[in-house]
């Protein structure tokens, strides 16, 4: 079954734990012949797995593992109101893989889930059933890469492979994928269309380096969104989030004149704007994780069980971010929370 | 600290000489051999017994999540896939009486091979099933999960399996069975050795000393807990910001106060101090 680590260098996680149902899939098979070298476990649930108790975070995602799991029940979910809709009322948002390659000092996920490794749903049929039964009733905004990184992650399991057509062929879908990837060949690969918005979250390189580890540069993130735009992709720029601080104030302005000098703002659908905010418990958890982050030992404001900076600090940042950012873009196009 | 649980004398003995461990004369209950960095015990024969002596060590040496626990013995194989005395790292352990499968984290010994193992409470015989015997088997992995997960992260406790029979455990001859532990003793330091690296590469805040002195400034200051905790925050940031918070709080140690506003009042300077 499993196989000695001789070869592990050529598999990008530590272990492949695969769901006993999961095996007859498609995407299993191909991982499985794709990373021949790495140890394999037969597990009943992924749950067993993931939801362990005493794992650490932190070492884990040093040494990420991948679960390959079937989804049961519930393939979508209302989007939460943490997060902003850009005016569509029926947002929805669907997690295909749970946990990300990338690892964001800031990212939810590390108090969201008490695992690092990264569980992939092999059962797409299933979802695209879930999508299209919704769709069918009511325009649907979906978010489709939440919690995690599909274009980042395309290397690994080409989701966008089985997913594309069917997103496209969706009259009353859009779709919106999020990323940070540099991945410029998706967008050569695979033509616009009108109901997919991809989003690109942009932050100075300054941010990239001291919170987004392993994340592309701020250069190739741009140069992506270059290629999206020359291919007649909807791009929405998210920034988001935006920090506040003595690390982070001065370095803003310089960088949105930097994205619209190289990016033609007319080729951008919209702006998504907001800051750095997390639920209370989350947050909490991970300041125990982190405990050597500053991040997480700023004095920050609590409102509705939401941390984030105080009102006034948000108002008077926007204010000058806002002063910046429209020069560029119209007021209008620019969304928040 | 390393805590090392062997079911029997004779998987103990090699590793006892090898690691230079003396008997803790302390310990009645159980035979503990220790030196400064490693404890063995010797469990007994058993789930439950590999269980109860994991805790025991535990209890004893007051460990944290921060110390290991590896089971070294010997396992029957069902196959012939690998040669008698070969070492395997175990990834997956299956109770089989309750059927529950339990995972560590295997994030080192990669030059060893990995197998899932299942825990019986009784010897098994090749004879014992009609059907494939692929699989590997002891009767003390699942004991020292089960107390592990709960005592130590998933990536701490390790699972050392030397085979030393195709399921025939009969009679087997000692003078046999102790050149297999022996042929690994290097095998077992490296994993040691990479274990210990692994955790250390993890730079985590510590903040021991510190801690110690806010506990007795507290004390003397009558600070409350919320004021404690806000100190350990400003403490934490100070020190990631490299600046020598112990020193501020070393040089208040001896001071007393008489009453809860005097102490706000040097508890504000301290943060100030702090900043």
């Amino acid at each position: 079954m499993s196989k000695s680590g001789s070869n592990l260098n050529k598999c990008p996680f530590n272990s492949i734990y695969i769901e006993e149902q999961a095996y007859e899939y498609p995407i299993t098979q191909q991982l499985l012949e794709k990373y021949t070298g790495c140890p394999v476990i037969r597990i009943k649930h992924y749950k067993d797995v993931f939801n362990r108790t005493n794992q650490h975070f932190r070492i884990q995602k040093e040494h990420l593992s991948l679960i390959l799991a079937v989804k049961d029940k519930q393939f979508l979910y209302k989007g939460p109101e943490v997060c902003q809709n850009f005016g569509y009322t029926n947002f929805y948002y669907t997690s295909f893989i749970l946990n990300c390659i990338f690892d964001c000092e800031y990212c939810y996920l590390q108090g969201m889930y008490p695992s690092a490794n990264i569980v992939a749903f092999v059962n797409i049929e299933d979802y695209k059933n879930a999508i299209a039964d919704i769709a069918i009733k009511e325009p649907v905004y979906l978010a489709a890469s939440y919690d995690t990184d599909l274009i980042a992650f395309h290397n690994i399991i080409p989701y966008m492979d089985d997913c594309y057509n069917f997103f496209v062929r969706q009259r009353n879908l859009f779709v919106e994928i999020r990323t940070k990837s540099a991945n410029q060949a998706f967008y050569k690969n695979y033509p616009a269309a009108d109901n997919i918005i991809i989003a690109f979250s942009l932050a100075p390189q300054e941010i990239i380096d001291r919170y987004e580890k392993h994340t592309p540069s701020l250069e190739s993130r741009i140069k992506a969104i270059q290629t999206a735009t020359a291919n007649g992709y909807k791009v929405r720029i998210c920034f988001d989030p935006v920090f506040i601080g003595s690390i982070a104030d001065d370095k803003y302005e310089v960088f949105y004149r930097k994205i619209f000098e190289q990016i033609n703002p007319d080729k951008i659908l919209d702006v998504g704007y907001g800051f750095f905010r997390m639920s209370r418990d989350f947050f909490k958890r991970i300041e125990k994780q982190r405990s050597n982050s500053l991040l997480y030992l700023e004095d920050y404001c609590v409102d509705d069980n939401i941390v984030s900076y105080s009102k006034e600090l948000q108002e008077i940042t926007k204010e000058k971010h806002f002063k910046a950012i429209t020069q560029y873009i119209d007021k209008e196009k620019i969304y928040t929370l | 600290m390393v805590f090392i649980v062997t079911a029997l004398m004779i998987e103990a003995a090699p590793i006892i000489e090898y690691f230079k461990l003396k008997r803790d004369m302390n310990s009645h209950e159980y035979a503990i051999y220790r030196n400064e960095s490693i404890a063995l015990i010797i469990s007994g024969v058993g789930k439950i017994k590999s269980a109860m002596a994991t805790v025991y060590l535990y209890c004893t040496y007051k460990a944290t999540k921060n110390d290991y626990i590896l089971n070294i013995g010997f396992c029957g194989a069902g196959n012939a896939r690998y040669e008698l005395g070969t070492m395997l790292i175990i990834n997956k352990v299956t109770d089989m009486d309750t059927g529950r499968d339990l995972y560590p984290d295997v994030f080192f010994g990669h030059f060893l091979p990995q197998e899932a193992i299942c825990c019986f409470s009784k010897p098994v015989h090749k004879e014992d099933f009609e059907n494939s015997t692929d699989f590997f088997c002891d009767m003390e992995s699942s004991g020292i999960m089960e107390a592990a997960r709960k005592l130590t992260y998933a990536h701490n406790v390790v699972i050392l399996k030397i085979i030393s029979d195709y399921l025939s455990p009969d009679n087997l001859d000692k003078n046999v069975l102790q050149p297999l532990i022996k042929n690994q003793l290097c095998n077992i330091k490296r994993i040691i050795e990479e274990l210990i690296q692994h955790n250390s590469n993890m730079d985590e805040l510590i903040l021991d000393k510190e801690k110690q002195a806010v506990d007795m400034l507290s004390k003397n200051l009558k600070f409350t807990e919320a004021m404690k905790q806000m100190l350990m925050k400003d403490i934490k940031k100070a020190k990631l910001k490299n600046l020598e918070p112990l020193k501020i709080l070393e040089s208040l140690t001896v001071t007393t106060v008489n009453s809860k506003s005097e102490g706000k009042k040097i508890f504000e300077q301290i943060r100030q101090q702090l900043k």
